[in-house]
């Protein structure tokens, strides 16, 4: 950025932020984890405020189901059949020059956050699954970088700033003038990831996208704070809300910490980042399939709900011993078989990547 | 006891209501999620779920007092 600031007169205005705050803005690197709806709109709303370096990190190409909500893409972006991640960085060269904004076109997982992460000073979540969140909610609590947690799907959201505790107790939010901010993590609040196949996903039920607008929004709130130290204004609460249906609750979620005994942020073990848990991925020789496994022990999957979430997709057959449904992603056709321990083989792609994505978007993790 | 209970996400989709006082006599969250969960038919267990009392983040196993306001919610995913 140059040292003109005049572009970021009436962000300059605001008391907590100032000069000084937009400074420190410019000298600051946000991570934002998946550039679907959420992270394409936060990604948007960092580049205009002037956060000095972006990287963003996606697996997924541009589809034309996107466009409803993922508001930095377009219909040439469809046609040219990009990368999310790129296709961002090219709006966002135009949104804001003076800025760099890093593309990386991978699927994130234990054996390259610490590389795609690297200088991070805040993760935005822009992520579609659950597995990957507590990765990233690892990776922040032992790195002591702070994690803007949001999710949605249907009419509902929800949105958290974790300030991890650390090992070390010394990061800025732990000695700050108005006492030790650090708060919950992500484990804190819901100590085990959701079972595969138990949630809803945007591709299965639905989003409504004044959802995504708003969540993405106090992600960003959340981190501007951050990024100006700003931390005693960081909230303290869980936002949760329902915009069809009317409701918004903030929850106060401090005393998880104290009262709770955290795998991750008072244990120190980071099952995730160290891939004792989450999922992983063979590519089947010969069989353009690829097989996803879990290594957690999960309760059994109920394949009829899923085969119910997948006939809107195309063809499903489903027996108590395995789910198979042809569904068309991206343009193209691929055949996926669930079975009841979460295990799933996507028929059609030899690409772990491409695999994953499949899982998070028809089955959930 | 009189409670006023919320359900967000999936609570309120199967429990068909934002919110319901009812008269009780569980005395934590846990035996209220349960006597609930049999009548509305829930699909979620504890371990899947987090209940909040009086908007804060409560536990199972808090004791309900009279005129508590109980909220049931899941994660949520997608983004």
């Amino acid at each position: 950025m140059s040292d003109d600031l005049s572009r970021y007169h009436r962000q300059t205005l605001l008391p907590g932020i100032g000069e000084s705050g937009q400074r420190r803005l410019d000298e600051s690197c946000a991570v934002i984890l998946g550039c679907g709806a959420l992270g394409s709109l936060a990604a948007d709303l960092l580049a205009r405020a002037g956060v000095g370096h972006l990287k963003i990190v996606d697996r997924d190409f541009v589809e034309l189901t996107n466009l409803q909500r993922q508001l930095l893409f377009d219909e040439r972006d469809v046609a040219d059949a990009i990368p999310k991640a790129e296709a961002a960085r090219r709006r966002l060269s135009r949104i804001n020059s003076s800025i760099r904004v890093t593309a990386i076109v991978d699927d994130l997982n234990h054996t390259n956050i610490e590389r795609h992460a690297e200088g991070a000073d805040v993760l935005i979540d822009g992520l579609d699954n659950f597995e990957t969140r507590y990765l990233a909610n690892d990776f922040a609590v032992s790195r002591g970088v702070p994690y803007v947690y949001g999710g949605a799907v249907g009419t509902v959201g929800a949105s958290y700033a974790v300030l991890p505790h650390t090992a070390g107790g010394d990061m800025p939010w732990e000695s700050a003038a108005h006492g030790n901010l650090a708060s919950p993590c992500l484990r804190c609040l819901f100590e085990e990831a959701p079972p595969p196949g138990s949630m809803p996903t945007c591709d299965t039920a639905g989003v409504l996208s004044p959802v995504i607008t708003t969540i993405a929004s106090f992600e960003v709130a959340e981190a501007i704070k951050i990024l100006t130290r700003n931390y005693e204004n960081v909230s303290r609460s869980m936002l949760n809300i329902d915009l069809w249906n009317n409701t918004i609750s903030q929850l106060k979620v401090s005393r998880a910490y104290e009262d709770g005994n955290c795998p991750c942020c008072k244990q120190r073990r980071f099952d995730y980042l160290e891939g004792e848990l989450g999922s992983g991925a063979t590519t089947l020789c010969g069989r353009d399939a690829v097989q996803l496994t879990h290594r957690q022990d999960a309760p059994n999957l109920d394949l009829g709900a899923i085969a119910a979430q997948l006939r809107s997709h195309g063809d499903v057959v489903s027996s108590r011993h395995m789910l198979r449904a042809a569904i068309t992603d991206n343009g193209k056709p691929y055949s996926l078989s669930v079975f009841p321990d979460g295990r799933a083989i996507v028929h059609g792609t030899a690409e772990a990547s491409v695999a994953r994505s499949i899982y998070a978007k028809f089955v959930g993790n | 006891m009189n409670i006023s209970v919320q359900y967000f996400a999936v609570f309120r989709e199967q429990a068909g209501r934002d919110t319901e006082d009812l008269t009780t006599s569980a005395a934590t969250a846990g035996e209220l999620f349960a006597e609930i969960s049999t009548r509305h038919g829930f699909a979620d267990s504890v371990e899947r779920c987090k209940v909040a009392i009086n908007d804060e983040l409560a536990s199972w196993t808090t004791s309900l007092s009279d005129g508590d306001v109980v909220l049931f919610f899941p994660p949520v995913a997608g983004g």
